[in-house]
């Protein structure tokens, strides 16, 4: 009998202790008020908090409606995510590049996340999103830009275009039938393309720091046009661990340049060649005038495995520039010929209209292929 | 004449027969060259194993007998402080369910409140150290003193991962519910 009343204590305070706090104010969206982009709606879907002893669980599965009331047409968004509690000083991003939303059209946008932190925090939503740039197809941008969105999304965009140009230069000389064959090549080149588990981390997580540490120095792979060549450059190794790559830069170019992103390529022992990185130049405050000298540096560890387990030994690093940014927004970016020369293609991930058509391709076929590429 | 098996054997050869067992093969291996011929391979395997470190020498007669010595030791243990049975109106604590159910709701009242009243504060941003980031099988993953920020990648095939030196990780791929690249940035400062 004393069990059979144990037993119902033990439901009636699981019950208590499941009941999940309201949703209602844990997701809060900004959009400013000049915004050419206007909220049509907010579905929640099948998002709920939950608490977890001391803890509280937000699952967000948001899909948002957005309206493109300006006269232009949009390319590119991105909406900064902040939970600043969970994470003091950074942030996160959704971003929806390669669009073509005309004026007065709506199209989604979809984020989904995660966030666990202690349930007896300050008040206010767990999650705020806000816009932090819209990108238009004349380039020009509009937004608080505090993630470098104007420069990132203008990158996308010039790639786009550098990609649809070369998919539609062989629909033009080949047909379809060189259509194929070019997807199937792309596609069959990122099925096979090496790749790598990442773990980046700053401050003082660092496990392997007993292991013995050496530099190992960049070598570099030159494109012709590029405006920035690296001079040197080193990283220190530990086992897998990367740390600290500092890489010297020259501006070849007449004009002034404020950022600057290196590829970093990892090669192991056995020879395989794996896409490790991006080393940007750090924070606001690089300017390299024409041709002038300066040092790209993070103070960062980067932890490589293989995908699906196994370390990685690092033998040696390679290093190209994959992105400049001229003083007055003009960017630059590899072509991409230049890019399969240096047999580059295989080891990069795609540019995300690539990835958009190859997906479009696998799905619906060439013939539709063809047809989104004679849009533009 | 009737042999003894050949797991008697292997056990005589490692000497972990019983005494009588012992007696009585010892007395067929004094006029079986058969069985002996057996016996002698079974000590050479030991041997073999043993000088190549494949096998302990494990002394298995001390061992049982150490087991059997520590068995005899808790019983006459438990006897020493077993108490005499209790009576009257406290009877019903000696019995085992009840104690134990007795202890289950005060485990749960116990929890329950504590899960109930307020935590203390977070640690403050300076005293939190090493942020991780990290892209997990659903998404990208920060991690800092604990608390986990996650962005997700649902309905989706196939995910591009690319890490920033200045700490930052992202992921990209196609939503396949709008077909739209989406493009999922995790930073750390």
């Amino acid at each position: 009998m004393s069990s059979k009343i144990a037993v119902l204590i033990v439901a009636g305070l699981s019950v208590l202790c499941a009941q999940e706090p309201p949703l209602d104010n844990s997701v809060k969206i900004n959009l400013p008020a000049d915004s050419p982009l206007t909220l049509i709606s907010a579905n929640l879907g099948e998002s709920h908090v939950s608490q977890r002893g001391s803890a509280v669980v937000l699952d967000l599965d948001m899909a948002l409606t957005l309206h493109n009331s300006s006269m232009n047409r949009v390319r590119g968004v991105t909406l900064l995510v902040a939970a600043q509690e969970v994470t003091p000083g950074g942030k996160a991003s959704v971003a929806v590049p390669s669009l073509d939303v005309a004026p007065n059209q709506n199209f989604p946008v979809r984020i989904n996340l995660r966030l666990l932190r202690p349930a007896q925090m300050s008040g206010g939503p767990l999650v705020q999103v806000s816009l932090d740039g819209v990108l238009f197809q004349d380039y020009s941008f509009y937004g608080p830009d505090r993630l470098d969105s104007r420069r990132t999304m203008t990158a996308w965009e010039m790639e786009a275009q550098r990609d649809r140009k070369y998919f539609k230069s062989i629909l033009a000389a080949h047909g379809m039938e060189g259509l194929k064959h070019a997807m199937l090549e792309t596609l069959s080149r990122q099925a096979e393309r090496p790749r790598l588990d990442v773990q980046v981390s700053r401050g003082s997580v660092v496990s392997s720091a007993a292991l013995p540490e050496h530099n190992v120095h960049f070598a570099f792979l030159h494109f012709p046009g590029a405006p920035v060549e690296p001079l040197e450059g080193w990283a220190e190794i530990a086992g897998n661990e990367a740390r600290n790559p500092r890489i010297d830069v020259r501006n070849l170019s007449s004009r002034q340049v404020r950022y600057v992103e290196i590829g970093w390529i990892v090669t192991d022992r056995q020879g395989n060649q794996f896409m490790a990185a991006s080393v940007p130049a750090s924070g606001p405050g690089f300017n390299l005038k024409a041709g002038s000298t300066s040092r790209v540096l993070q103070d960062t560890a980067l932890r490589f495995s293989k995908s699906g387990g196994g370390q990685v030994s690092i033998a040696g690093m390679t290093g190209f520039v994959g992105q400049v940014e001229f003083a007055d927004g003009k960017v630059w970016i590899p072509e991409r010929a230049a890019l399969a020369n240096a047999q580059l293609l295989g080891i990069m991930a795609p540019s995300p209209e690539e990835q958009r058509l190859m997906d479009l391709y696998r799905k619906k076929g060439p013939k539709a292929l063809a047809d989104e590429l004679n849009k533009f | 004449m009737t042999h003894p098996s050949e797991s008697i054997l292997a056990l005589y050869a490692g000497g972990d027969l019983g005494w009588l067992a012992r007696r009585r093969t010892e007395r067929h291996l004094a006029r079986c060259g058969e069985c002996r011929g057996e016996v002698q391979g079974f000590l050479a395997v030991t041997d073999n194993l043993i000088q190549s470190n494949a096998l302990p020498v494990i002394p298995w007669s001390r061992m049982a007998a150490e087991m059997r010595a520590n068995i005899r030791l808790g019983l006459a243990a438990g006897e020493c402080v077993r108490s005499e049975p209790l009576s009257g109106p406290l009877a019903w604590m000696s019995n085992v369910r009840t104690l134990a159910a007795c202890a289950s709701i005060f485990a749960v009242v116990v929890a329950g409140t504590f899960l109930e009243r307020p935590s203390p504060p977070s640690p403050p941003v300076a005293a939190r150290t090493g942020a991780i980031l990290r892209a997990t099988a659903d998404g990208i993953e920060l991690n800092q003193g604990g608390e986990t920020l996650s962005l997700l990648h649902a309905r989706t095939g196939e995910v591009t991962y690319s890490a920033g030196a200045q700490g930052s990780m992202r992921a990209g791929y196609v939503d396949s519910d709008t077909g739209n690249v989406t493009i999922n940035d995790v930073y750390v400062q």
